[in-house]
């Protein structure tokens, strides 16, 4: 569904991915973990278009990507979750799911959808009126991951959305993902916390420094020495 | 020193020879005033470059100490001050003024720094309009002389020019430009931001006053808050980022290339000189920020470049 | 004395609203794009002329020339901002600021000269047949012609904060302005979103412009005085504050009325530009908007 091929992007004259290349199939959860600082959160930029890569390929469903504007990519069927969420707090909950099926496809849909995202997250139907800016920690992320799902999605990328969270929320989050992706949504997550990553992902890529340096099978990775001793500690 | 340098230098003696003895040889007036309108807009747009282009300072008020230095010298030169005294006094009250709102101006950043020196000099301008609202008679108008103004005004050009070549060079000047690219990293690497932009203001002030004063000099009889206008900073200000900013020699081109410019157009109809200035200034911001200077820069490299690449392409015709 | 002074602040009042609508246009450009346009005066200028030829030619009344202002200066504003405004777009922030406002300026400059082109420097003032007439209100008098201004003026504040706030298309602009990444991301083209902010901010001026006709006069360069005036009282509001706009405006208004009263009328200026540079060097996000965390 989603293929990267070695790119390499640039900060000004700093390089901040190295020949990257992953893949995300359809109907599967791909973790990219990785410390702090690896380029976790570029390599979702780039392929989101809020950034432009150097040299290198990226295709969706057979789009190539690269020097698409943002929108565009939303309206193929690729959206993110950014960093922190980033919602608009100056606005309600609900306008901000609406915001979220800005594009004309998830427009006509957008009372099914917001039932779907209410039925995923019953918490944000009760506070639907409430100003964005006055909900808790956990609540943003999940309002952050609802209104990207107001797009349709066909891929959906979270980025780092445990961040913050207390350990039960973090659980009750990672769950939602899943059942997300059950109902039909591929996902390609970003998590510092590996073990969790690990655990809800099928497949797995890891970046350091810029670079892939391992992937496979998420359970074996979870196995293996290195990758326990380096990143679980 | 080497063969170029002392070539650059013997031909801009020369040159200046030429423009001092001019008005020796040539008696006609027209283009006396024409050298000396030349001569004005190019020591306005070197002063403001000072603050403006080597600074980073967009300082749209510039036309405040403009006009503080000719109202300055003028009032005392009418009330019978020798000259001399009048003229220095207007670059003086200049810098005093600078100092006075410099250093609440410099608590804004950027933007808000433009449109509060805009603000500052509408208020001075309307405010001299409201005080002294007749028009200013020349005193000595039986013996006026186009000559001393002349003079005067290519000393200064030469004053001014001067003072920022070796300004630029010096340690203030590579702080100003520090100040200009980053006022943060500047100030990491121990450039204190405040004391540069001070100083370049004040400099700037000063100059500019004494441009003024110069001004007062050689006008007949003009509205004292004429010098306030806005229009003393705007074209000053194109014509130095046309020309190229940060350069010593751009504002120089620039106001050559306006008054040229407006020589050429002004037997056609009005102000189509300025609409023309106000399409290149915008290009020039858009896609060539260092002006004309960037332009000839580029011109010379393409031309090297195809040198370059004519010579080595010959001993293979030589082998065939 | 008491009389008069009434009367003063009622002509404060009602100048104070025409000044929010001068300001709206430009409070609302750089709400959303942060370019700070000082050829703002120039296109309220356009829109003045705009009017005044409607008016001359077509005898239609000033008011109802608004529509064709709108329309004409909406077109004007997208088509410099496609022209010109959106190749800053991908410069960096403080970059496209300082650049921005460079060539702002040099399009002031432009459209004046154009104008002096087109219409010579001389004054022109839109005079209606009602122009004399008043209400009069516990004897201060409430010129119709002020009022009329005043009702308009109103009308565009409510109409643009009802826009920004129910209408999907205001809401994207809302959220352009929140956060511009995260409203690329929900599928909002953000150039779209400058685009038609810059447009409506033309109109807006536009619209002004007419206001301006009828209540004072109109010549080429009069743009510079009424750029300042819209900066003042975005500056005073709160700056990209839309509702604060309106009181900025009355703030001003009312500063110049009492100048006029208390000092002299030939200082009216004065105060507001002394008012502004305070409110900018000690207040600076406005006397109403919240300090910045």
């Amino acid at each position: 569904m989603l293929s990267i091929e070695k790119i390499n992007v640039f900060y000004s004259e700093l390089q901040a991915l190295w020949d990257v290349s992953l893949e995300v199939n359809e109907g599967e959860i791909v973790a990219l973990v990785g410390p702090n600082g690896a380029g976790k959160t570029t390599t979702l930029r780039t392929i989101s278009g809020l950034h432009k890569p150097a040299s290198g390929d990226i295709r969706f469903l057979d789009h190539a990507l690269g020097k698409q504007p943002p929108h565009k990519i939303v309206e193929l069927g690729l959206s993110q979750v950014p960093e922190s969420g980033k919602i608009f707090t100056g606005m309600s909950v609900f306008e901000n799911l609406e915001l979220g099926a800005f594009i004309p496809r998830a427009r006509k849909d957008r009372n099914q959808s917001l039932e779907w995202v209410y039925g995923i997250f019953p918490r944000l139907a009760e506070r639907k009126d409430q100003q964005a800016g006055t909900l808790s920690g956990g609540e943003r992320q999940m309002l952050a991951i609802g209104r990207a799902l107001m797009s349709r999605p066909k891929l959906l990328m979270l980025d780092e959305p445990s961040f913050g969270l207390a350990p039960i929320l973090v659980q009750n989050m990672f769950e939602l993902i899943a059942k997300v992706n059950q109902q039909g949504v591929t996902i390609l997550l970003v998590e510092q916390n590996v073990q969790a990553a690990l655990e809800l992902a099928h497949r797995a890529y890891l970046l350091e420094n810029g670079r892939i340096v391992g992937q496979g099978n998420s359970k074996e990775l979870l196995s293996f020495e290195s990758v326990r001793s380096s990143y679980l500690g | 020193m080497n063969l170029k340098r002392i070539v650059s230098i013997v031909l801009l003696v020369a040159f200046l020879i030429v423009l001092v003895l001019l008005p020796l040889v040539i008696k006609k007036d027209n283009i006396i005033n024409l050298l000396i309108l030349v001569l004005l807009y190019m020591t306005l747009a070197s002063s403001w470059n000072i603050l403006g282009g080597y600074t980073g300072q967009t300082n749209l008020g510039q036309a405040a100490f403009f006009g503080i230095g000719s109202l300055t010298t003028r009032l005392l030169w009418i009330k019978g001050i020798p000259f001399i005294a009048s003229f220095l006094a207007g670059g003086v009250v200049a810098v005093v003024l600078a100092l006075v709102i410099g250093i609440p101006a410099f608590r804004l950043k950027g933007v808000y720094f433009a449109i509060g020196t805009l603000a500052l000099a509408q208020i001075l301008n309307i405010t001299v309009g409201n005080m002294l609202p007749d028009m200013s008679y020349n005193p000595g108008l039986s013996n006026y002389q186009l000559a001393p103004r002349y003079y005067l005004f290519l000393a200064l050009a030469v004053f001014i020019i001067g003072i920022a070549y070796f300004l630029v060079k010096s340690r203030w000047g590579l702080g100003m430009m520090a100040v200009r690219e980053g006022e943060d990293a500047a100030e990491s690497l121990g450039i204190s931001a405040l004391k540069h932009k001070l100083l370049a203001l004040s400099i700037s002030a000063f100059l500019t006053g004494l441009v003024g004063s110069a001004f007062a000099y050689y006008h007949v009889s003009y509205y004292l808050n004429m010098p306030f206008s806005p229009e003393w900073t705007f074209d000053p200000m194109m014509m130095a980022y046309i020309g190229g900013t940060g350069t010593i020699i751009g504002p120089i081109i620039g106001s050559i290339f306006f008054v040229g410019l407006q020589q050429l157009l002004v037997m056609n109809v009005g102000e189509w000189h300025l609409i023309i200035f106000g399409v290149l200034f915008i290009l020039i911001v858009l896609f060539l920020p260092g002006g004309l200077v960037e332009a000839w820069t580029k011109i010379r490299q393409a031309f090297v470049r195809r040198k370059k690449t004519i010579k080595t392409q010959q001993p293979l015709n030589k082998e065939a | 004395m008491l009389q008069s002074l009434g009367q003063n602040l009622a002509f404060g009042l009602l100048i104070g609203a025409l000044y929010g609508l001068v300001a709206l246009g430009l409070s609302l450009v750089f709400g959303v794009t942060k370019f700070l346009n000082v050829a703002h005066g120039e296109l309220l200028m356009f829109g003045g002329y705009a009017s005044f030829w409607a008016f001359s030619l077509l005898n239609l009344d000033p008011f109802l020339t608004i529509p064709i202002t709108i329309v004409f200066l909406f077109l004007v504003g997208a088509l410099l901002y496609k022209l010109v405004f959106s190749q800053t777009v991908k410069l960096p922030e403080e970059a496209k600021i300082k650049n921005t406002l460079l060539i702002a300026f040099g399009l002031s400059v432009i459209l004046q000269n154009l104008a002096l082109r087109f219409w010579t420097a001389d004054e022109q003032s839109i005079t209606t047949s009602y122009a004399g007439a008043a209400i009069t209100v516990l004897g201060v008098r409430f010129p119709a012609v002020r009022l009329a201004s005043l009702v308009v003026a109103i009308i565009f504040l409510v109409a643009l904060q009802l826009f920004l706030k129910r209408t999907y298309t205001g809401k994207a602009i809302r959220a352009t302005v929140q956060n511009w990444e995260a409203a690329s991301l929900m599928g909002i083209d953000i150039h779209k979103v400058y685009l038609l902010s810059f447009a409506i901010g033309a109109a807006l001026a536009g619209a002004a412009g007419t206001l301006v006709a009828v209540n004072y006069s109109i010549q080429p360069a009069m743009g510079l005085d009424w750029t300042m005036k819209a900066l003042i009282v975005m500056v005073l509001g709160g700056l990209g504050n839309i509702p604060g706009t309106l009181v900025g405006g009355l703030v001003l208004g009312v500063t110049e009325s009492a100048t006029s009263f208390f000092i002299s009328s030939n200082y009216r200026e004065v105060a507001g530009l002394v008012l502004f540079l305070l409110v900018l060097i000690f207040r600076p996000q406005g006397l109403f908007g919240k300090k910045e965390g």
